[in-house]
């Protein structure tokens, strides 16, 4: 145990430069982390950390021991590989593995650091608020906005369910499988909207019925402003509405958790009736629903998140040599490996997608100037601008790639240059021959890694399109500010790429990520294809390689965690108390076998009888045989479906299309199946 | 609270999901496990959510030169995947796709507790000799071993017996007109250890005007309280023990044989061309829980494979259910191949043995009568057993199992079970692991 201890102690000795300096990089390169605590574990513990969603203390679940399982099956085949995990959390947490080598430590701890960036930042992560609304001052002394205290959060749960769990007078089991219904609908809340709590306490003016709103505001005695203010015409319709309107909520709910949780109810088997839930269902249905909010962002940022921290992973290692020689072919290898792996790897899908992101917007930039030389137009550009000239005055000067060979001539009135850290490598503070970038500004780092001059990208900017030149000239009117190409290329601001990224992980998620970035281009490069299942052979098969098949079919994927939406249509259906889901409906139809079962458990938390409307495709028998006799795809007919679950029994029956016509997107269609397939 | 906890519920959650035992030898699909872990399908283990058809949703996939309408095998990993490692049959219903792993000692446990089997496999082969306790005893070893409890309680046995109250004997010598011969006569009576040398030595010692201290002994005996050796023990306590080298034993260690359970089974099949796939699919099902039954009874399991059309050849496992050969059958050609075998590489003395050969009970003629029958007596083993597998009821030449089963009715050591359907697998699993029992 001691021996661990030590063994810990001198790994986590070694890491202790690597994490403060692979800070200070990080934010000398324009990213603004939370600070991370980092934490050296063993494989046990990593596998144990990945079972539980990252975090030490979790609410008691199978779930967990589930994951943990896989999890060691899967590390039986792939041997201890070099995990990273750092939560969504002020300060973060990260977690290294004792077992690997120091490369793959520092590889870690840049990744670590710009996904700590990237929970700061991102405006999806700021969705989500514990409620505090915290302020602290971080290491620059700069206010900043404190994020969630989520192992806090988190272990607090656990706390309180363990507590219900040991409560005599609660049965443990009941507690799990309350859990388990909750945790079947874990994705069905409105991830688009900030989070906030379901009082536990109800509401007073709910309670009293048929009371009227107006008078009881008058009791309270308001003065106007407040009254006005708060309470306001508008939510006194509202009031109004509740009372009259039998059929609720008045729009679409997509947080059925949250809904749930308002008018939700238990069935009691004895009274054979539903009946209030108990204050610690209530407790715990909420408690879900939070963490469902806080985890949510991460699933929707996936691409963009891996991305991110691969992209500054990259650069830190490799363009700032983070690794040392050494380590540097270690690293590689282990780099190779992340984003070599098959399938659709998030990993290298989002970093492609920031490089392009990053290469283009310079190019803009590149462009722009250009445009704006006298006589240049997007009309006769590729003829008056030699790409190799411009190639040749975007490379950055010798002392900004080679900074050790050249401290001694460095200007420290250079915007470019770092006077302090000048100074200091001048005094022999530290070794500049590791740390360059410290008599460097954020402007020198972005010279220094200036994308478009690497020589993968060298001919990006040849390769723009009349069209992307005609429509950046569109919209200039300083279009001849310029005498030269010199003179312009003089101007050029090498940040506006980092910039551009960091606009653009602070605003989008995954879905409007790949729906702006995920070019032709890209598809074609990466030999992305699509496929279908097909009734003619039975299999799987490719449908499609076009780019705006690959997106669509790829976006499926993305949009609402993957999944269907599902939505809360009338919690008073018939006017029996019924609740009616609605699946709307995108081409795609639902695995129906599962959703039965989902509502079997929303049953449990509704108390009375559960709907859900649907739309599935139905294919006859014999157009099927025919199809596959021509060796075509039988035409499937769209049906609408109502499933009712009443505590009994499931029964599915068939509903008039005007039930359903509104569920159906008419502007999407995700099939890419070739027409000429069709039978 | 705790990683252990909720490993442990999930393996509860996981068994209350699992498929029936019976229900996956029957139907289930074997052909996930391996000879050391045997897989049972959970029923959707995971809790179900809102998802997508998967057959209707289609993917997307990575790879040079696709083209449309060419296959792509099972749908590849996408990155909205929770997990990304779930391998189930696409559009089949609610995710069946995780296993319940056991190896086959669980297997075994399971099957007996579930067939009320009670199968308790013999150790044969000694295979160490090793120092047990030190509960054997010798005359002779090192001081170190020397068990003084048993020579100290030796000596003080002897001391019991050789001790007596020496002034209750001198009070006799000083009763009027007795002499030693009198005293030493009197003692005797009374089973007083005592020899006539002492008496003799106290009678001389005795000063003279004591000897007629009392009238008669009748006096003495009244007078003097005869104190026994015990009491006296205990009173004054023991000064000297006298230990004898005779007394004296050294512990040495029990020699404890070490017996394995080791077992040989040996597989035999028809491969021949009346043995079509279904009847095939019937063996496999009978004989691989066999198969895992026994290798999670026994320490040390082995497998030994025959084929037989009219000749018998050795194969390894992974082709031998899946043979498939033209020619006719003569079981007995499997039975001299077995004999061979068992007899060079199992003994009977060091190995348990199972022979089990299936087939549809089609023979060459006469060749079950001669032949098999007395291999079959010959070949020393724990359980023979023949299973039948004819799915569509009997053929009229097919009489091996019957002429089995008539001519060993009496003996403990053959079963003979029938199978035409995955339905009579359970049984004929029991009837063959029961026969042993009795």
């Amino acid at each position: 145990m001691n021996n661990d201890r030590f063994a810990k102690q001198r790994i986590a000795d070694d890491l202790d430069e690597p994490v403060e300096e692979a800070g200070n990089l990080a934010r000398k390169l324009g990213l603004k982390p939370y600070p991370v605590n980092y934490w050296i574990v063993d494989y046990d513990e990593m596998n144990e950390l990945i079972a539980y969603g990252g975090f030490q203390q979790r609410y008691p679940h199978w779930r967990w021991g589930m994951q943990y399982d896989r999890q060691q099956k899967q590390g039986q085949f792939l041997g201890g590989k070099a995990f990273e995990i750092v939560n969504n959390d002020d300060p973060a947490h990260a977690f290294l593995q004792e077992s690997n080598t120091l490369a793959d430590q520092k590889a870690v701890i840049t990744h670590v650091e710009a996904h700590a960036d990237f929970f700061a930042n991102n405006e999806w992560f700021r969705m989500f608020t514990d409620g505090s609304s915290r302020t602290t001052t971080d290491a620059s002394g700069e206010d900043r906005r404190r994020g969630p205290d989520a192992a806090g959060m988190l272990a607090r749960h656990g706390d309180t369910i363990q507590e219900y769990m040991q409560d005599p007078d609660i049965k443990r089991a009941e507690v799990e499988r309350f859990i388990d219904h909750v945790l079947c609908l874990e994705d069905n809340i409105d991830q688009h909207v900030p989070y906030s709590p379901v009082e536990t306490v109800p509401e007073e003016f709910e309670d009293i019925e048929g009371a009227d709103v107006t008078d009881q505001l008058d009791d309270l005695d308001l003065s106007e402003e407040v009254k006005r203010q708060v309470f306001d015409d508008e939510w006194l319709d509202a009031q109004r509405d509740d009372d009259e309107n039998v059929t609720f909520p008045a729009e679409p709910e997509k947080d059925v958790l949250g809904f749930l949780r308002k008018h939700g109810m238990q069935y009691d088997e004895d009274a054979e009736r539903a009946t209030e839930m108990e204050d610690w269902q209530k407790e715990l249905l909420e408690l879900l629903r939070r963490e469902a909010y806080y985890f949510a962002p991460q699933k929707m940022t996936k691409v963009m998140n891996e991305g991110w921290a691969s992209y500054w992973e990259s650069l830190m290692m490799t363009g700032e040599q983070f690794a040392g020689d050494d380590e540097f072919i270690l690293y590689s290898d282990h780099m190779s490996k992340v984003l070599g792996s098959g399938g659709l790897n998030p990993y290298s899908l989002g970093l492609e997608i920031w490089e392009y992101v990053e290469n283009t917007e310079n190019r803009r930039e590149v462009i722009e100037r250009l445009l704006r030389v006298e006589g240049i137009t997007w009309r006769n550009f590729d003829e008056s601008v030699d790409y190799e000239t411009v190639q040749e005055h975007l490379l950055p000067p010798e002392w900004l790639t080679d900074v050790p060979s050249h401290l001694d001539d460095l200007d420290p009135e250079d915007p470019r240059v770092d006077s302090d850290g000048l100074a200091a490598a001048r005094d022999g503070e530290f070794d500049v021959e590791q740390y360059p970038w410290k008599v460097l500004t954020y402007e020198g780092l972005a010279h220094r890694h200036y994308s478009l001059v690497k020589p993968q990208y060298r001919g990006f900017v040849s390769r723009i399109g009349q069209e992307e030149l005609e429509r950046t000239a569109r919209y200039m009117f300083d279009d001849s500010r310029y005498d030269s190409v010199e003179e312009a290329l003089a101007d050029v601001d090498y940040t506006r790429g980092w910039e551009r990224m960091r606009e653009i992980r602070e605003s989008h998620n995954d879905v409007t990520f790949l729906d702006e970035f995920l070019t032709q281009e890209f598809v074609d490069d990466n030999d992305y294809f699509t496929y279908e299942y097909t009734h003619a052979s039975g299999d799987y098969r490719v449908t499609s390689t076009d780019h705006e098949d690959v997106k669509k079919k790829l976006m499926l994927q993305f949009t609402n965690f993957g999944k269907p939406t599902v939505v809360v249509e009338d919690g008073n259906y018939q006017n029996r108390n019924e609740l009616l889901l609605a699946h709307q409906y995108n081409g795609v139809m639902l695995d129906i076998g599962q959703a039965k079962e989902v509502l079997k458990r929303t049953f449990e938390l509704w108390g009375r009888p559960v709907n859900l409307l649907t739309i599935v495709k139905e294919f006859d028998d014999h157009d099927v045989e025919v199809a596959k006799r021509r060796d075509r795809e039988p035409e499937p007919e769209e049906v609408g479906k109502r499933i009712r679950y009443d505590g009994d029994e499931v029964t599915v029956t068939d509903v008039d299309w005007s039930e359903v016509e509104h569920l159906t997107a008419t502007d999407i269609d995700y099939n890419t199946k070739p027409d000429e397939w069709l039978a | 609270m705790g990683l252990k906890d909720d490993l442990e519920r999930y393996r509860d959650v996981g068994e209350e999901r699992r498929q029936d035992l019976a229900e996956f030898i029957q139907y289930g699909d074997l052909g996930q496990s391996r000879g050391d872990s045997v897989r049972i399908p959970i029923k959707i283990v995971d809790l179900p959510e809102f998802e997508y058809d998967q057959r209707d949703q289609g993917g997307v996939g990575q790879g040079e030169g696709a083209e449309e309408g060419d296959p792509v095998g099972q749908p590849q990993p996408q990155p909205g995947d929770d997990d990304g490692d779930e391998d189930g049959e696409p559009g089949e219903e609610g995710g069946e796709h995780e296993y319940y792993e056991m190896d086959p000692e669980e297997f075994a446990e399971e099957l007996d507790e579930q067939l009320g089997l009670d199968l308790e496999p013999k150790g044969k082969k000694v295979i160490e000799e090793k120092e047990g306790d030190f509960t054997d005893i010798t005359r002779t070893g090192p001081s170190s071993t020397l068990d003084f409890e048993r020579l100290f309680k030796k000596g003080l046995k002897r001391k019991l017996a050789m001790d007596f109250d020496e002034d209750y004997v001198r009070e006799a010598l000083k009763v009027e007109g007795w002499g030693p011969a009198t005293v030493y006569e009197w003692a005797r009576e009374r089973n007083i250890p005592v020899s006539k040398a002492w008496i003799d030595d106290a009678y001389d010692d005795l000063p003279s005007d004591e000897k007629a201290v009392w009238d008669s002994i009748e006096e003495m005996e009244d007078n003097v309280e005869k104190v026994e050796t015990s009491q006296r023990i205990r009173r004054e306590g023991v000064d000297q023990i006298p230990f004898r080298r005779e007394d004296e034993r050294y512990r040495y260690p029990e020699i404890v044989e070490e017996r394995e359970k080791n077992v040989v089974v040996v597989n035999i099949r028809d491969v021949s061309g009346s043995m079509r796939q279904k009847k095939r699919e019937l063996v496999e099902r009978t004989f691989t829980p066999l198969d895992w039954y026994l290798t999670g009874k026994y320490d040390n399991a082995e497998f030994v494979y025959i084929a037989h059309d009219a000749d018998a050849w050795e194969v390894e496992r992974d082709e031998f259910f899946g043979i498939r050969s033209g020619g006719g059958t003569r079981i007995s050609s499997a039975y001299e191949l077995a004999a061979e075998i068992l007899e060079e590489e199992y003994p009977w003395s060091e190995w348990n043995r199972y022979v089990f050969a299936a087939g549809d009970s089609e023979n060459s003629s006469n060749d079950t009568e001669e032949k098999v029958i007395p291999l079959m007596k010959q070949i020393p083993a724990n359980l023979h057993a023949y299973v039948e597998t004819q799915p569509s009821g009997n053929a009229i030449n097919a009489t091996h199992a019957e002429e089995v089963e008539r001519n060993f009715r009496d003996a403990d050591n053959v079963a003979v079970a029938y199978v035409s359907s995955p339905e009579d697998v359970v049984d004929a699993i029991y009837d063959i692991l029961s026969t042993e029992d009795q």
